[in-house]
């Protein structure tokens, strides 16, 4: 009886061991019968297969849990079990809203499509990892959904690895018209076009409209009376005060993505790229004269302390900045804080340009369906779906034609956001070292913005990206 | 153990032995008895076995294995054999040298200000104070919290218009301080940070140490006339070697491993200055999906801790001696 104790300790153990590994398998087994198909994501050592036609054609048996439990979200229409095809499709999940307009659609399209059904899963999206570490574990382990959503500027990356097929012979050219040339743009890759996304983005010169008049300053109403980085410039240097800066950049969202997304059109304006146009060189467009032009350009607002390295997030709507260059989110958050704010388009040098891209959706390689796969793409991103989607997300949405349906876009503030993703909206470089290059363009920004040497940041910055390059070549 | 191994025999041998048995018999029994408990032995270890194989061992054979591979995420299956050529980059890599001077600078500061921390903690502990507890507790209390939500706090004390930090310096008339984006003073500000995160760990050891040293030492020093200067260094120092050796080598080992805190704070910046060789190594494998390179860098972490943890034990060894 000595050992009872012990025993009892390491049979709990082994219980609970049980218990977790049962855990993480029924939120997505959705089709029982299908074994190989539906792995959880972190399951890296699990089934290796990718699904299997035979398991999707063949057993249909009757009844067998049909609930789709996708993260944390239902879907309401339930397989009947006489569809031939069953689609795998990650979602993302960044808020609740969107997300049920997500599987609002999903659910549509289950209704309108007899022979295919969607088997949606929602993976959770914290902006940081998360998502990209759901699909990297998957990837290893040979076990991707048919359908995913993927990052727009990783699709390169993706489509030069082969872990997406391109969508160009199940789309035709009118289907493709419809959507703004940016998110083509994003979502081709040497020619060929991999993604098509429900939603677009962008960046604005946010203003505050009380100071704004306080110092007499008169705001662009519109694309064609956009500022440009003079007038950008002088007037943030008029606006900024003792109590409050004069623009805002966002700087506390770290050296990351967003600086890129809205740093990036400085270069573009100027003449500039990020990287040669086929995504392969970088020497000579990162360190180019008009790429160092648009940096000095950022350091000198910085150096004239127009804008904070280091503001609070609420530095917009508590008043403390009278002008921000940030996403069609800020308009909203300056709304709660009651701040009496509008739009005026981004600031220009030579040429018009302004941030995009956002989620889109991909079709993977190892799918038997690509041709149901893309059927749900354009699905999921077409009229009916950005127009959901906007309304869900405040997004602008994907599809030309959308905005006119749309009535917030019809006016200002909203119409300078229109305006741009229609007419100057361009997507980031499409090119495999992307996650690379992305920081490297961050960490010059930054470079510039605390008053460092941004030109040697960028030469070793070069170095980095011209590496990760160098494994695309062969 | 012995004990154990008895009361097993005595149950295996009920009472007392049949009368008229071979003693041949009897040791044959004793065998196969022996080999049961050790089959028992190993029955009670083999969740720990199991679970160290598929977490630890595993894993690490196989960030060793692929650390000669090219294995980059996108192209699981298509790795091939490079040989030394990730090794060789990791001692080009400007990034890795940065990180590793960094990780460096972390260490050597934060190690003896969190052991000093620490023991001056314990010291004051140590006394009958009115407060004891509500003190002890108070001070271990940031070691009980999750580092993450710690860092996000500090974030927000940090912040140069709002935190309270600069809050509380500009009612002295010190002006703002930008604490997290200034390359000179984010990795002290991530030290004052941890230290304060973790020396209450430190202090409780401490504690336990000066609570081992026994009184009459300090009543025969208090009979030769003693300053409390000299009951410090000739007591209660010497008492606490042994406890101060250990907490030196677990400082300097959790230091080197140093990531939390610019991942959350900094993301490694400003201009790299925070960047600590764990969180390059995260970077690579996960971020820029170089597994090859990023096992590479692991493996020569990995040799830098342990020539750090021999060198350490030869010093203990030669102090104890």
């Amino acid at each position: 009886m000595k050992k009872f104790p012990a025993f009892i300790v390491s049979s709990t153990l082994l219980v609970i061991l049980a218990a977790c590994a049962e855990g993480g398998d029924d939120g997505e087994e959705a089709l029982p019968e299908e074994p190989a198909a539906s792995e959880e994501t972190e399951d890296t050592e699990g089934t290796a297969e990718p699904e299997e036609s035979e398991d999707s054609e063949g057993n249909e048996e009757e009844g067998s849990g049909d609930e789709v439990e996708t993260g944390a979200v239902d879907t309401d229409t339930e397989a009947t079990g006489d569809e031939e095809t069953v689609l795998e499709f990650w979602i993302h999940q960044t808020g609740e809203e969107e997300t049920e307009a997500y599987i609002e659609r999903i659910d549509a399209f289950n209704e309108e499509h007899d022979d295919i059904y969607v088997d949606a899963e929602v993976i959770i999206d914290d902006g940081a990892s998360a998502y990209s570490d759901s699909i990297n574990a998957a990837l290893v382990a040979g076990n991707l959904p048919d359908i995913m959503a993927v990052d727009g500027p990783y699709v390169a990356a993706f489509a030069e690895s082969d872990v997406l097929q391109p969508i160009d012979d199940y789309i035709d050219d009118e289907t493709i018209d419809g959507y703004v040339d940016s998110i083509i743009q994003q979502g081709t890759y040497q020619d060929e076009l991999y993604s098509l996304g429900s939603m677009e983005a962008s960046v604005l010169l946010y203003y505050n409209k009380d100071l704004l008049e306080e110092h007499g300053i008169e705001p662009a109403h519109s694309l064609d009376e956009a500022w440009t980085w003079k007038e950008l410039h002088e007037n943030a240097q008029e606006l900024t005060t003792e109590d409050y800066y004069g623009l805002n950049l966002f700087m506390n969202e770290g050296v990351g993505e967003w600086l890129t997304f809205m740093g990036a059109p400085f270069i573009w304006s100027n003449g500039g790229e990020l990287i040669s146009e086929d995504g392969t060189e970088v020497e000579g467009y990162l360190n180019a004269e008009e790429s160092l032009e648009a940096f000095e350009y950022i350091q000198t607002l910085f150096e004239d302390g127009v804008v904070s390295e280091s503001p609070p997030e609420t530095q917009f709507q508590e008043g403390e900045a009278a002008m921000a260059l940030g996403g069609p989110w800020v308009g909203g958050m300056a709304d709660d804080a009651g701040l009496n704010w509008g739009i005026m388009p981004y600031p220009y040098a030579d040429e018009k340009y302004s941030p995009s891209g956002s989620m889109a959706y991909g079709v993977t390689s190892n799918s038997e369906h690509p041709e149901e796969a893309a059927e749900l793409m354009k699905w999921m991103t077409n009229k009916e779906s950005t127009i959901r989607v906007a309304e869900a997300t405040g997004m602008p949405p994907a599809q030309e034609a959308a905005f006119e349906e749309l009535d917030r876009f019809d006016d200002l503030p909203w119409s300078i956001m229109e305006e741009q993703v229609v007419e100057t909206a361009k997507a980031r470089p499409s090119t495999p070292a992307y996650p690379v290059l992305t920081d490297a363009f961050a960490e010059t920004f930054h470079a510039a913005a605390l008053g460092e040497d941004y030109e040697s940041v960028a030469n070793q910055q070069i170095q980095r990206v011209e590496r990760e390059l160098r494994r695309f070549q062969d | 153990m012995d004990s154990l191994k008895k009361q097993e025999e005595a149950e295996v041998y009920p009472k007392e032995p049949k009368p008229g048995r071979k003693p041949k018999q009897q040791r044959k029994k004793g065998l196969s008895a022996k080999r049961r408990e050790a089959l028992t032995g190993y029955f009670f270890l083999s969740p720990a076995i199991i679970l160290l194989g598929i977490f630890l061992l595993y894993p690490m054979g196989a960030a060793f294995y692929y650390s000669f591979t090219d294995f980059y995420i996108l192209t699981p299956d298509d790795r091939s054999f490079i040989g030394l050529d990730n090794f060789m980059f990791v001692f080009q890599d400007p990034e890795f040298i940065q990180a590793f001077w960094n990780t460096v600078y972390f260490t050597v500061i934060v190690v003896p200000v969190q052991l000093s921390v620490a023991l001056g903690l314990a010291l004051l502990i140590n006394r009958k104070l009115k407060f004891r507890v509500f003190f002890r507790t108070a001070f271990f209390s940031p070691v009980v919290m999750s580092l993450v939500v710690v860092s996000i706090l500090w974030t927000f004390m940090y912040n140069p218009s709002e935190g309270l930090i600069n809050e509380m310096l500009a009612m002295i008339g010190i002006p703002e301080q930008p604490f997290l984006t200034s390359p000179d003073q984010a990795m002290n500000s991530i030290i004052a940070m941890s230290v304060w995160q973790g020396a209450g760990f430190q202090m409780m050891i401490f504690l336990a140490g000066l609570q081992n040293i026994p009184n009459h030492l300090y009543e025969a020093a208090d009979i030769d006339g003693a300053s409390p200067w000299q009951k410090f260094v000739h007591v209660t120092l010497p008492g606490l070697r042994n406890v101060s050796l250990f907490i030196f080598i677990t400082i300097t080992i959790a230091a080197f491993k140093l990531l939390v805190q610019p991942m959350i704070m900094t993301q490694g910046g400003p201009l790299g200055t925070t960047k600590s060789l764990v969180y390059h190594i995260y970077e690579a494998g996960f971020a820029y999906r170089d597994v090859g390179y990023a096992s590479a860098m692991a493996v020569v972490f990995t040799v830098i801790v342990l020539v750090i943890t021999i060198v350490q034990r030869i010093l203990v060894k030669e102090e104890r001696g």
